[in-house]
This record gives C-alpha cells, sequence and structure tokens, in this order.
C-alpha cells in the first residue's frame, strides 16, 4: 500500500467537473439505485488429431456479471467466474475466481477513476474476451501465452474519452506488478499473473492504452511496465527490479462483410538470466509476435436480406516464447509457435455465437505439432 | 431560446431522465432555432412535436435502451416525410462505448427510413469494443422510427 499513497493524493487533488456539466445531474435526471445482472458463457467440444486422442467436453467458462450505480457517478462493476464447470476438494481442475471487481466513479465521460481488480488493457482479447466478440472456440494462443490473458490484478486508474468527438479514448492504472517466480519458457509472464488474491506490492506497475475508434475502425496502443522480483533476496528489493516491458499494437476492422484484426506484442524481461538462476526456469529475455485475422460473413452473398452471420475465417498466429535468450541458455524451439486456425462463426443474434475451428499447430522445432478440432457455443448478455 | 425551450419540456423530460437543457440543445441542434415544441402523447408515451411559424418540421421521442450495465438515454427525431433527421445520445453512463455519441457514427442513421434494415454489420457500422453500445443503440432507433412512422400513419401524431 505504501506505493498507493503519493497516487491517492494526487487524485485526490484533480478539481472537481463543474456539476452543471455532467450528464444527468440536473433535477428531472436524478435516478434511483440500479442493479443488472449479465453474463457470459461458453461451452467447448475439443478433439485432438490421432486415434488415440478421444474428444473432450467442457463447461470452458460461466460469468456473472454484477453491476450497481449507487448513484449517476459511483458505480460497481463485478465479473464473477468459474471455469470448467466445477471445483472439486484435492482434485485438479476447475477455478472459480473474481475476475473484475472495481468501483468506477465518473467526474465526466472524459474521466472516470477507477478503484479495484482491473483488466490491464494490453492488446484486444483480455479487455474484450467474451466469446461473442472473437472467432474460433479457443481464444488464440498468442492471449495465453504472449499477452497472459485474462490478465487482471489491483489497483487504481483514470479512463475516459478524450472530449470533442476525436474518437481517442484512454486508460492508465497503476497495479500490482507480476511476481517472477511464476514466469516460464512455455508460457512466458502468464504464471507471474497475482489475480487480486493476495497479492504483494512490492513492485507496482504501470499500464495504459490509448485507443482511436471511426465506425467500423479501432486502432489501439498498449503498454505495461513494472518490477517483478517481489522482494526475493535472490533477485532484488527494488521497486523496479528485474523489470517487464510490454508494448502492444492492435486493429480491428469491421465492414459488416469483411472483418480484419492483428496484434503484436513485444515483452522485455531484462533480468530473464538472473530470474533463470533463482528458479532454474527457461524463461526468454524476450516475448514476441502476433497474429494477423480475416474473416467474410457468407450470408452477405447467400442471403444478403438475412440479418444473422455466418462467418468464415482465418487466423494466423506467430510468436515465440523465446525470442531472445539470456546467455547460457540455449533456446527450445519447440516455444516458436505457428498456428493456422479456420473455421466458421453463426451468430442468429449478435451476442449468441456457435462456433467450429480446426487448428494446425506448428513449431520450429517439430515436435509435439498437432492438430485440433473444437465446436463451441458461447453467449452474451 | 434555448431557455425557453427547456422551460417547456422540463415537466415532460422527467420520465425518460433526459436532462432537460441536453433535449432542449439537442432539439435545436437538429431543427433549428426558433423551433416550436407541443409535446403529444400516445399511450403512455410522449413525443415531441416540432414546428416553425405553423409548418410541421417532424417529431421527436426520447427513449432508453439498455447498454452493457446501464440505460443509455437518446433522442431519434424524424421530418415530417418520416425519414430520419438525427439521432442524438442524451446521456451515456459507462465509461466505455461513449463513441455511440460521436457524430461520425450517428450520421450512419440520417435519411433512413422505417424500411431500411437498420442493422449493425449491414447498413450501420459497428464500433469494435463498444458492439454491445452499437447494437443497443441501433435496435432501439429502429424500433423507434418505426413506431414513430406507424404513428403518424395512424394519425395518432400529426
Amino acid at each position: 500500500m505504501r506505493s498507493l499513497r503519493p497516487l491517492a493524493v494526487a487524485l485526490l487533488a484533480i478539481p472537481l467537473f463543474p456539476l452543471t456539466e455532467l450528464p444527468g445531474t440536473s433535477v428531472a435526471a436524478q435516478e434511483e439505485e440500479r442493479t443488472t445482472v449479465g453474463g457470459y458463457g461458453e461451452v467447448h467440444y475439443t478433439n485432438l488429431s490421432g486415434a488415440e486422442t478421444p474428444g473432450s467436453v467442457n463447461v470452458a467458462r460461466f460469468v456473472a456479471y454484477l453491476a450497481h450505480s449507487f448513484n449517476e457517478r459511483l458505480s460497481l462493476r463485478s465479473e464473477l467466474e468459474v471455469e470448467d464447470a466445477k471445483i472439486e476438494g484435492g482434485e485438479e481442475g476447475g477455478e472459480v475466481s473474481v475476475e473484475q471487481v472495481y468501483l468506477d466513479y465518473m467526474l465526466s465521460p472524459a474521466a472516470t477513476i477507477r478503484a479495484g481488480l482491473v483488466l490491464p488493457p494490453v492488446g484486444i482479447v483480455n479487455e474484450t474476451h467474451e466469446p461473442t466478440t472473437f472467432n474460433g472456440v479457443d481464444r488464440p494462443g498468442f492471449d495465453h501465452d504472449v499477452i497472459p490473458t485474462t490478465w487482471r490484478d489491483i489497483g487504481v486508474g483514470l479512463v475516459g474519452s478524450l472530449p470533442g468527438g476525436s474518437g481517442l479514448s484512454y486508460r492508465v492504472y497503476l497495479l500490482n506488478g507480476l511476481v517472477a517466480s511464476g514466469f516460464s519458457g512455455e508460457e512466458g509472464i502468464r504464471e507471474g499473473r497475482q489475480e487480486g488474491s493476495n497479492a504483494t506490492f512490492a513492485n507496482p506497475s504501470l499500464t495504459g492504452r490509448l485507443e482511436w475508434t471511426r465506425p467500423g475502425l479501432t486502432v489501439g496502443g498498449s503498454f505495461w511496465y513494472g518490477g517483478s522480483a517481489a522482494q526475493d533476496p535472490a533477485l532484488g528489493t527494488g521497486t523496479f527490479d528485474n523489470p517487464v516491458a510490454v508494448v502492444s499494437a492492435d486493429a480491428r476492422y469491421d465492414t459488416g462483410p469483411f472483418m480484419f484484426r492483428g496484434v503484436v506484442a513485444n515483452v522485455s524481461i531484462s533480468d530473464a538470466g538472473a530470474i533463470n538462476q533463482a528458479y532454474g526456469g527457461q524463461v526468454g529475455s524476450r516475448i514476441a509476435g502476433g497474429y494477423v485475422e480475416g474473416a467474410y460473413n457468407l450470408l452477405s452473398a447467400l442471403a444478403p436480406q438475412s440479418t444473422q452471420r455466418l462467418l468464415g475465417f482465418v487466423r494466423y498466429e506467430r510468436y515465440n516464447t523465446q525470442a531472445g535468450v539470456p546467455d547460457g541458455l540455449v533456446r527450445d524451439d519447440a516455444f516458436a509457435r505457428r498456428t493456422t486456425t479456420f473455421g466458421l462463426t453463426y451468430k442468429p443474434v449478435y451476442n449468441v455465437v456457435f462456433k467450429g475451428d480446426y487448428q494446425l499447430r506448428r513449431n520450429r522445432a517439430g515436435v509435439g505439432q498437432d492438430e485440433q478440432l473444437a465446436l463451441g457455443v458461447g453467449y452474451q448478455f | 431560446m434555448a431557455c425557453v425551450l427547456a422551460a417547456a419540456l422540463i415537466a415532460t423530460a422527467a420520465a425518460q431522465s433526459a436532462p432537460p437543457d441536453k433535449l432542449a440543445k439537442s432539439i435545436e441542434r437538429i431543427y433549428g432555432p426558433g423551433t416550436r415544441v407541443d409535446t403529444l402523447h400516445v399511450d403512455t408515451s410522449t413525443v415531441y412535436r416540432l414546428s416553425r411559424g405553423g409548418a410541421l418540421l417532424g417529431f421527436a421521442q426520447v427513449r432508453n435502451v439498455k447498454g452493457k450495465d446501464q440505460p443509455i438515454t437518446y433522442l431519434v427525431a424524424i421530418d415530417s416525410a418520416d425519414a430520419l433527421r438525427d439521432v442524438d445520445i442524451l446521456v451515456y453512463r459507462e465509461p466505455h462505448g461513449g463513441e455511440v455519441a460521436y457524430e461520425p457514427w450517428r450520421k450512419q442513421f440520417r435519411g433512413k427510413k422505417s424500411d431500411a434494415p437498420l442493422q449493425v454489420g449491414k447498413d450501420i457500422k459497428n464500433i469494435s469494443g463498444a458492439t454491445i453500445s452499437s447494437n443497443s443503440v441501433t435496435r432501439g432507433v429502429r424500433q423507434t422510427l418505426a413506431d414513430l412512422t406507424a404513428w403518424h400513419a395512424a394519425g395518432k401524431i400529426r
């Protein structure tokens, strides 16, 4: 908490916007308190290629949103998630987690103060991860191994849209940092997330995003920077010891019949050598990659009157969790991954989806390569 | 002028939670200064009748539609021939997705009649990252335009 104090003071010093300029503050617009419920969910069928691998089915996620507005400016937003349908004492698998819970205090459309467990605004899928918002049954592998979706940590920040109809919006947060003992060669910084559970604030992090939006087009740039030593004497006790720096850029283009999206990211772990020495891992000093995806609504040609969507899509991912390695570490080429996914996304309405895809998962070493068929249903409301 | 309009609207705006000054400003922006506003009632809903010098300019209505977790208060304004003049977002209460209030997105609706598809992904472009707001407002506008057109044809508003 020590690190939070200066920011809290800074936030209190922000002059409150004139009340008369706020939306909905006039006498006629006084609102009652309001509680809303929403949610999303996805059920998957997956089948790896080969005779020895029977298919499996799983309630991958069941999530409930609970939101409450205390008044026109102050709201709570939350997401409670069950993964893999259940957890049972002493057995592997399953997870129940509070994925987001934060208070929003809206000063104006240009500035909302946010505090709680939030999502670092890096890339596309980390913040917008509902199954109806992306093609393919599983989230892209890139959004697992490079950007550790769903990445959530605790802190405070500001979000808003720049005034004047510029289409620019931003989010910036001060959050708890990652913990290097969780890093790995295969999944990068993924298990270094603290996910809001008795997290250490020894190493704060700063993360933010600037986004430019036009009808049909969204372009964004994100960063995350923070220490990861967690006061382990083997690494260091400084605030920014064992720094991790993430930069990412993304674009989404949606014309109706055609949709494109692409993301790139670079993660630098400059002290990866020290981290591997302390924990015996194979953490790369640089993790990098991205994907491009194109989709076409087949119904725009087959049934132009239809309001439903049947998207055929192809996605190509290329990333390496050891794009750079510290001195003395031999690269594992199995971490240089290339995944091609093609499939169909059927949306009878915009927030219900039926999916099917086939994935070709390759890597530079040519070991452990496989192919997978997946089917899924999802919804959001 | 806006003040006079605001006074005229203050009594009727409360039900829809639209700040009357924003509503008055929106009507003046869309129909021009000196617009006369009369309040009509169709069943339980309120419709504004806009005119100048005795000539009918059109009709407008304020409604709410649910966004991700908060209502979005919007205005639909049509001309005397039932073509959509403009859409305005009077109150947007969530910290994300406010781009639906921006001119480049709203202007896609201008000139539409109730026989237009008014569907995101067809004649209305999506805002990536604000898909719920885009779809909710589009659905709300479609319904409001259909109602206003039907009421006008049936002589319930004139």
